[in-house]
């Protein structure tokens, strides 16, 4: 440590030129998972909600209301329904309002609106299915979600590409500058670097302190974007909230785990920590590595 | 032992630094290597140290082809190698022992046995008052003492001294032989100078090099150039 430490003084433009790439690109990388992370979390929370939902005028009768369910569910296109009567719509804006006594107030059973959340087979059958709705009489409303799944599957599908774009770019910045850097600080070490040749060291001998430095770098500059970012997001969470408000939680579906991402959790924390912490040590030991890979070989 | 055999080494612009030369020194012997600047003395260590490869012949060191093309032993031959450089090649942002240690940590020995083997050596060096003292606030001899025990640490069976007394007075020059006069029977010593009055006195065998030839081989010691 005191000797990685020495190094570092030694070079101080080297390093904090090395320190301030690794920090813009980690500090980017980070900002761009845990937007992608709320994206992919909303556009799961939208994908569960229902695909249609109908909602009835006031006066018109469960019987009514129960005979368009049934020819919906006769046309076998439907996966499942669920019927809201205006008193559980009741409960839902009560629970929704708790904090707010006076929305509580003016509010009563009989002016909410009964609905059917109607969930299709396929996609294809929700225009069709609204369109039969839209017909029927006693309807005041259809909702239809296609349209915004579809934006936000359109939204996150450029977003990732223009990450992956980004990435790309970052890394090959990142690992150029870090590279440049390191054969800066291996042609100061040559002579110590022949002597350890001669006397015997291994060629992973002469690029542990190397290798060691490019670590503690990446490590340094990832948590510092870490920090900085997780204050904002913190900062902003009231903000947040308010926006997000209803939705209780925005998870990120994982083939094998559900990571949950709002509201702000310590596991999504250590998660974006760990893969901020590995990007950028994985990002500035293969740059070290090529650089002193890359002496030893024009000097063998 | 080191055995030499008809090598000759020529570098690609085409002048030859040395020229079919043939000499064995057998196991804990003491040689010096002498003849002007340019005989070719530090091409021979080079190619002990396997830093240069011979245009042709062959070098055996401790029963090993070295100019084999299946060789792959070099680590282990360097680590049986100590090296003294007329120029020190001391490290100045390492203290005495960090420097002397070296040798041990490049074949990572154990900490408490660098410390031991590094006291030992400082002792030999007469330079044990010192084992945290940086090289900047050191004279030439006493870097030069830093680099012999450096190159004798461990179980270094060869030591080559490239012009060890080069840069020194003639004062300090006798002291650093001293030390190396210590040494000898306990390992392999070739000393490469044009220091007539050091090797005139020590009654060492001397090779005498010139052009790249070697010219003399003096089992009694002494010579004139």
């Amino acid at each position: 440590m005191k000797e990685l430490l020495t190094s570092l003084r030694r070079t101080p433009y080297q390093t904090l030129s090395a320190f301030l790439v690794l920090f813009f690109t980690l500090f980017l990388s980070v900002a761009l998972f845990v937007s992608l992370s709320f994206l992919y979390g909303i556009l799961g929370y939208i994908e569960t909600r229902p695909q249609v939902t109908v909602y009835f005028q006031t006066k018109t009768s469960e019987a009514d209301i129960f005979k368009i369910r049934d020819e919906i569910d006769k046309s076998g296109k439907v996966l499942s329904m669920r019927y809201i009567s205006k008193d559980e719509a009741f409960k839902i804006y009560k629970n929704l309002n708790k904090d707010n006594p006076l929305l509580l107030e003016m509010v009563s059973a009989d002016i909410l609106p009964p609905s059917l959340e109607i969930f299709a087979k396929k996609p294809i059958y929700l225009p069709e299915i609204a369109e039969f709705l839209k017909k029927q009489s006693g309807v005041d409303e259809v909702q239809f979600q296609k349209d915004i799944v579809d934006q936000l599957l359109t939204l996150t599908s450029i977003l990732r590409k223009v990450t992956f774009v980004f990435f790309a770019f970052l890394i090959l910045m990142s690992i150029v500058v870090l590279t440049t850097t390191t054969m800066f600080k291996v042609a100061l070490k040559k002579d110590e670097i022949e002597l350890l040749k001669l006397l015997g060291a291994t060629n992973f001998y002469i690029k542990k302190p190397f290798l060691f430095e490019s670590i503690f770098l990446g490590f340094s500059a990832s948590t510092l974007s870490f920090c900085i970012l997780i204050g904002l997001l913190f900062y902003n969470s009231p903000f947040l909230g308010s926006y997000l408000r209803g939705i209780p939680a925005l998870a990120l579906n994982l083939n094998f785990y559900q990571l949950i991402v709002w509201p702000i959790n310590w596991i999504f924390l250590a998660v974006t920590f760990t893969l901020s912490s590995l990007f950028g040590m994985g990002i500035a030991a293969v740059a070290s590595l090529f650089a002193t890979d890359k002496y030893l070989k024009e000097t063998s | 032992m080191i055995k030499f055999d008809e090598v000759t080494k020529q570098f690609p612009l085409g002048n030859t630094a040395l020229e079919k030369i043939s000499f064995t020194v057998t196991d804990n012997e003491f040689i010096f290597l002498v003849g002007p600047s340019g005989a070719g003395k530090t091409t021979i260590l080079k190619l002990i140290l396997r830093e240069y490869h011979p245009t042709s012949g062959s070098i055996l060191v401790n029963d090993l082809d070295i100019c084999a093309k299946n060789f792959h032993d070099l680590l282990n031959l360097r680590r049986s190698i100590g090296i003294v450089f007329q120029d020190f090649k001391i490290l100045f942002d390492k203290d005495v022992f960090e420097n002397i240690a070296l040798s041990l940590n490049v074949i990572e020995v154990h900490r408490l046995e660098v410390k031991k083997q590094v006291k030992q050596a400082l002792e030999l060096v007469s330079l044990s008052k010192k084992e945290h003292v940086f090289p900047a606030q050191l004279s030439a001899g006493e870097l030069q003492r830093v680099a012999i025990a450096r190159a004798i640490i461990g179980d270094r069976t060869i030591l080559l001294a490239d012009e060890p007394t080069g840069n020194l007075d003639p004062k300090t020059s006798w002291e650093i032989m001293k030390i190396f006069k210590k040494l000898e029977g306990k390992r392999t010593i070739i000393i490469a100078t044009h220091n007539t009055d050091i090797v005139n006195s020590m009654q060492k065998r001397v090779l005498v090099m010139k052009d790249g030839n070697l010219v003399k081989d003096n089992r009694k010691g002494g010579y004139e150039l």
